[in-house]
């Protein structure tokens, strides 16, 4: 490519400060070091993530950065070492990351990275180190990503080289919301053949844990969430009983315990809300209910321990529990020979100018997922 | 079948009661009801004395509230003194260990092999009464309630048949006891519900009789390190006997426990078990668990408070969950625990630190606040 070794000029969306619209500008990219790839991004989208650092950080820590985690695109070069990808591959990029040689990525009881930015850096979502500049500025990679980018560098254990017929246009779905919700039923949750389940919150990381439900081959699916207008969407991915808490004048989980005549087996809570945290731990069966925490958010939730005594467990997940090199080309592969669903979750194409447009969508309820173009 | 001399009559014995919560109990004359059908009425030889007795006198804020008058006691052992209509699984002469969590077998919840949670009577039980709706217990005229259907600090006591297992003949009562609450219930919560694995690196917090069952269920499971966690360091040498490692007492660290535990451990232990009882504990033992795959089990009882954590904490990979009795089946479990203990698979007498006449009573309750004891066995 023209471009390798070189510093490329770009587009880019960069969130100068918390609750500021983005705004869009050129900034430069540098080439890739030891172990990086310099991936150019075709389409992205948004994530309630993304949003909540805009919109709930209280302090600037985390900016500026440049926002986006969830993207597919090319290899537009390599640096030194990198010998699993050239230029030219279809990959997908992702905030998790698997180096296949630490003893978490050697164990199968987890997804996380002993070099994951995760374990050091979680108060700036990001590293402290970024390949962006903006004006002789250095703006932070969110989630060491920053997909809102046309070009990105990133370190290979990020990256993951994808079937060369993927369209990138559904894919890039792949590198956040589906993965999570998607992994959290069938994963971490595990749900059996013949369960009960309750989803609460049906954004696209609910619909794809409802997904994840019914191919786990799931009996019952309760979709629950304020918003009725997402329950058609919920039934296309599977749901079989869709509730409204504020149709009920008393908690969910009772509803959900007389419903199915003591609790539910598994339940996903999507949402990254404190009391539907709770509330999904104690629609559970006692005895052997699991509920899956899968949405984010750093206020602290709580229960009585009695729930975990009785017999329930609360566990939670990041990528739906899968390791990414291994799991996420799998699923592109699903989604091409018709097991998961994709297309199913886009409801806006845009560009990527208009990138405000979709944080007002995904605020007002009004987008499960946008894929931006980020052609010009 | 040897006749009792006292069969399907009423029995004038000794029973501690407590009258009213945060008054000591008080040795009174009960009279203890014959066996209605299905239920077992048992001359109790020991029983042992647990935290969980105390606080539902003297900790009432943490519990929730249980009817008065009430005989305590839950951690028993005895002989079958005779039996009601219907019972064919015990028999008169029978030695055997009341059971707090019954197992009948049939319901949904026996079936599964996920819980041990038998439904079998349990609102009437946690109400202190049997499965009439009334107890079998009288004491001046006052019906008294029998603690989670058992009450054990009594010389007699009826128990329902679903709550009852019959052991070895040749079991020591006064050891096996132990087996009816805080040995199995720890070393349970290990092997069972944490499911620790060889190799791992453990914690426990709290170093009472559910503690060190934790810390001997662990090492029962093959852990490599079994890190004892308590304020009280005269617990650390009882913790070695038991298979702990490492001790550390919180208050020597300036940093929090899990902040130690996680550099002593570069990450976090693979399993912590939380023994006390308190929410705070509780949430240092879950940030002390390595997010790749970390287990928590919650182990100490308590009802009303409430538990906080960070989502963080969870979503990164931690699993929290909860034991009652250890997950053991009681019925079918318990006798095999007699039967590990009679082949010296695990150890029961090292619990014991003090022995006790029933009329003691109240001091087994001051050596448990003042941290002296392990368990006292009150000898009827």
């Amino acid at each position: 490519m023209a471009t390798a070794g070189k510093v490329i000029k770009c587009r880019a969306a960069v969130a100068w400060e918390p609750k500021a619209p983005l705004v869009m500008e050129e900034i430069e990219v540098a080439p890739p070091q030891e172990g990086e790839v310099r991936i150019k991004i075709l389409y992205t989208s948004l994530c309630h993530t993304d949003l909540f650092h805009l919109l709930e950080s209280t302090d600037n820590k985390g900016f500026p950065t440049i926002l986006g985690h969830e993207a597919a695109g090319v290899v537009e070069s390599v640096g030194p070492g990198v010998t699993e990808f050239k230029p030219g591959d279809k990959v997908i990029p992702n905030s998790g990351c698997q180096c296949r040689e630490c003893k978490f990525c050697k164990s199968p009881r987890t997804n996380l990275c002993e070099r994951s930015w995760v374990n050091d850096h979680i108060e700036y979502m990001s590293y402290p180190k970024t390949s962006f500049t903006c004006r002789g500025k250095p703006i932070l990679q969110f989630t060491n990503t920053g997909t809102l980018a046309e070009y990105i560098v990133i370190r290979q254990i990020y990256v993951v080289k994808i079937d060369d017929d993927a369209p990138l246009d559904r894919v890039c779905l792949l590198g956040c919301g589906v993965t999570t919700g998607y992994g959290a039923a069938v994963n971490s949750a595990g749900v059996t053949p013949g369960s009960v389940c309750a989803v609460f919150g049906l954004g696209a990381v609910g619909l794809a844990a409802v997904m994840g439900c019914k191919n786990a081959g799931a009996s019952r699916i309760f979709a629950v969430d304020i918003n009725e207008k997402k329950f058609e969407k919920a039934k296309v991915f599977g749901a079989t009983d869709f509730l409204n808490p504020k149709a009920y004048n008393k908690p969910i989980s009772e509803v959900l315990i007389e419903m199915t005549n003591g609790g539910v087996d598994f339940s996903l809570e999507c949402v990254g809300n404190t009391e539907v945290s709770r509330l999904a731990l104690e629609s559970c069966a006692k005895g052997w209910g699991l509920s899956v925490l899968v949405g984010y958010t750093n206020t602290d939730f709580s229960s009585k321990p009695i729930q975990l005594i009785y017999g329930k467990t609360w566990k939670g997940t990041l990528l739906g529990g899968f390791k990414i090199k291994d799991g996420v080309p799998k699923l592109v592969l699903d989604y091409m020979s018709g097991k998961i669903m994709l297309d199913e979750f886009i409801t806006q194409r845009m560009k990527l100018e208009q990138v405000n447009d979709v944080v007002k969508l995904m605020k007002n309820g009004e987008c499960i997922r946008c894929i931006l173009d980020m052609s010009k | 079948m040897v006749a009792m001399e006292t069969e399907g009559k009423v029995i004038k014995c000794k029973a501690a009661v407590a009258w009213e919560p945060g008054k000591p109990l008080s040795i009174e004359k009960v009279e203890v009801a014959p066996p209605k059908a299905h239920e077992v009425r048992i001359k109790i030889a020991a029983s042992g004395v647990c935290h969980s007795d105390w606080a539902y006198l003297y900790d009432i804020a943490k519990m929730k509230p249980r009817p008065f008058p009430l005989v305590l006691g839950h951690e028993g052992a005895g002989v079958v003194e005779s039996v009601g209509p219907g019972v064919t699984k015990v028999s008169i002469g029978d030695k055997v260990i009341p059971l707090f969590l019954p197992q009948c077998g049939q319901c949904e919840r026996c079936q599964s092999p996920k819980t041990n949670l038998c439904t079998k009577n349990w609102e009437k039980t946690q109400q202190g009464v049997l499965a009439d709706g009334t107890s079998r217990i009288t004491c001046k005229n006052q019906q008294v309630h029998q603690f989670i259907g058992i009450s054990t600090f009594s010389e007699y006591t009826v128990v329902p048949e679903d709550n009852v297992t019959k052991i070895h003949p040749d079991a020591p009562l006064d050891r096996v006891c132990l087996l009816g609450c805080g040995v199995s219930t720890g070393y349970g919560a290990a092997v069972n519900t944490g499911k620790v694995e060889s190799g791992s690196t453990c914690a426990v917090f709290g170093l009472g009789a559910v503690g060190l069952a934790a810390v001997m269920g662990c090492k029962a499971a093959g852990a490599s390190r079994i890190i004892a966690v308590d304020i009280n360091s005269d617990k650390f040498e009882i913790g070695k006997t038991f298979g702990a490692t490492e001790f550390v007492n919180p208050k020597d660290h300036s940093k929090s426990i899990q902040e130690v535990l996680r550099e002593l451990t570069n990450g976090g232990v693979d399993y912590a078990l939380e023994c006390v009882g308190d929410v705070a504990v509780m949430r240092a033992a879950v940030e002390a668990c390595s997010p790749a795959g970390g287990v928590c089990v919650i182990v100490g009882w308590i009802e009303v408070e409430e538990l906080s954590l960070a989502p963080l904490d969870i979503l990164l990979g931690r699993t929290l969950k909860g034991t009652y009795f250890g997950g053991w089946k009681s019925v079918e479990a318990v006798p095999r625990l007699v039967q590990d203990y009679l082949s010296r698979k695990i150890l029961l007498d090292e619990f014991v630190t003090h022995r006790l006449a029933l009329d003691q009573i109240n001091q087994a309750f001051d050596l448990i606040m003042s941290g002296k004891s392990i368990r006292t066995v009150i000898e009827m």
